[in-house]
């Protein structure tokens, strides 16, 4: 809701540098592709107001024209990546597992080569005012389920690996990431979250959780790599354990 | 204010501040609009005048004939705009909020879900969003607290407080009050369908660490600090001139100068010292 510039952005998603500057060709196509058909539709709007000369008709539309520009400039960008996406798939189709943090293990180059190709499309959903966007929209299509009636629109979600239920509330500024970096080592698993769960402000979801049915996570708490929360309880503490009643 | 609802709810976890998506957030949508509407048409008349010095036509005719030295006034427009664009959203979306506040006066306690609290709390989020939202994005960090001051929170002079959430009602700061970076201050939280206000109160001269909550009820005396990482519990107060740390906060600490601090530690140090040698002595003589 009324976060500070300084907490804008995207979910945290450490790209390796060596494969940033491999691949930057991918992130800087994704941009112009994206923005031709905003060019395209700029060029009709003069056409129809400006050349006819209807100025005052142009300029009150205007503000409606710039809401449009940003939908569409959000919508190109993500059917450019996950066109992108689904051929790397085909190439190397992602899974879970714990890996090799090396340019040689297939799994982490090809994780942060669809991070790459992501950054654009989540880039411009956390720059824009309407908070619905990111979670609720730009998430969904790259394959993250979201389940309806919740409140999430605050909160790191990470971009894959991830399951959310109906009717979830997770707290401002709280982080589900699905991936983990110790050392040498590289870990993905999946995080699943269901039907009814509280998450408070501030937590932190590392990878693995299964968080069950009707359960409580209080604020400021995080949980252990693939940690499981039983249901209709509460959890709290560094890291998350039963509250005795 | 002990409601007798208030007395039978039990709070067993603190969950978060925020709303869901209602049919009433598009207001964002008509607070842009008005926005640059007010920017568009203050402006007509300069880019008629460019217009002409460019094509030698005019797109209004009924206006002056621009001269070249408006040409000088571009960068002074754009930045101007920006500081427009705001300002008219912000009085325009302040103007709707003392609307609805006068249709249902906000109140504490514990509501239901479907209740007219709950409708409304909802519909004054939403409208704070934007406004808020724009403030912090222009490049005059201190412009949020002027919002939160037309929106009815009670902010005094010398505050820091552009660095982290803060809920826009039922919150009062003090003067000369520092709050650091990823705070969260919340007057309301929502558990599935119920929801708690309640007034948070921060004193003269306090200190909130970095990466804390404040939950509802909570109350800072004079000069209270409230230490790093921690969170306070509904309903707390913590006393003024003292250093309160925990996860919920359950430890008083008493504010040191620096010398005695120091003091203190090499006092540590000397002890854990002696302690370490006399094992040491200990373990060679076992080893003997």
């Amino acid at each position: 809701m009324f976060q500070p510039a300084s907490l804008k952005g995207d979910s945290p998603t450490p790209i390796d540098e060596e494969f940033r500057n491999k691949y930057l060709i991918l992130y800087f196509i994704n941009i112009i592709l994206s923005i031709i058909p905003c060019v395209l539709f700029e060029l009709g709007y003069l056409g129809i107001f400006w050349k006819k000369g209807i100025y005052l008709l142009y300029f009150f539309l205007l503000p409606l024209n710039i809401i449009l520009l940003i939908y569409l400039l959000q919508f190109s960008a993500i059917i450019i990546s996950i066109l992108f996406l689904t051929v790397l798939k085909l190439i190397y189709p992602p899974k879970e597992g714990t890996f090799k943090r090396n340019s040689k293990d297939k799994d982490y180059i090809y994780w942060n080569i669809r991070n790459i190709i992501k950054k654009w499309p989540l880039f411009i959903t956390a720059s824009n005012p309407f908070p619905w966007f990111k979670n609720r929209f730009t998430l969904r299509f790259f394959g993250v389920k979201i389940g309806k009636n919740g409140m999430h629109d605050n909160s790191w979600i990470s971009s894959e690996f991830v399951s959310i239920g109906k009717n979830v509330i997770i707290g401002m500024n709280s982080t589900l990431l699905s991936f983990g970096i110790e050392q040498d080592t590289f870990i993905l698993r999946k995080i699943i979250v269901e039907d009814n769960v509280i998450i408070g402000a501030k937590c932190v979801l590392l990878p693995g959780t299964h968080i069950k049915y009707n359960t409580k996570l209080s604020a400021h708490s995080y949980t252990n790599f693939n940690a499981i929360l039983h249901e209709n309880s509460i959890y709290m503490g560094h890291p998350a354990k039963l509250k005795e009643k | 204010m002990q409601n007798s609802e208030n007395s039978q709810f039990k709070i067993e976890y603190i969950s978060t501040s925020g709303v869901y998506k209602t049919p009433f957030t598009l207001i964002i949508l008509l607070q842009f609009f008005i926005g640059c509407l007010v920017v568009i048409s203050i402006n007509l008349w300069f880019y008629n005048d460019l217009f002409f010095l460019l094509t030698g036509k005019r797109f209004l005719s009924f206006l002056l004939i621009g001269q070249w030295w408006e040409w000088l006034l571009l960068p002074l427009n754009i930045y101007g705009n920006l500081l427009l664009f705001a300002f008219s959203v912000i009085l325009f979306s302040a103007f709707l909020f003392k609307v609805l506040n006068k249709i249902y006066p906000p109140r504490e306690g514990v509501f239901e879900k479907g209740s007219k609290e709950w409708k409304y709390t909802h519909r004054r989020f939403w409208m704070a969003y934007f406004p808020i939202w724009l403030a912090r994005s222009l490049p005059l960090p201190w412009s949020d607290i002027f919002v939160y001051r037309f929106l009815g929170v009670h902010i005094g002079k010398n505050v820091v407080a552009y660095e982290g959430y803060i809920d826009p009602e039922f919150v009062e700061i003090e003067d000369y009050t520092m709050t650091s970076l990823n705070i969260c201050i919340f007057s309301h939280l929502i558990y599935h369908d119920k929801i708690l206000i309640k007034r948070v109160k921060i004193g003269k001269t306090c200190i909130v660490g970095p990466q804390t909550i404040i939950s509802p009820g909570t109350i800072l005396q004079d000069g209270a600090i409230l230490g790093v990482n921690s969170y306070t519990w509904v309903n707390q107060i913590l006393d003024g001139d003292f250093i309160h740390v925990g996860t919920p906060v359950n430890k008083k600490l008493q504010i040191q100068s620096v010398e005695e601090s120091i003091k203190k530690a090499e006092r540590i140090k000397e002890e854990s010292q002696k302690k370490i040698n006399n094992t040491d002595k200990k373990i060679i003589g076992a080893n003997r």
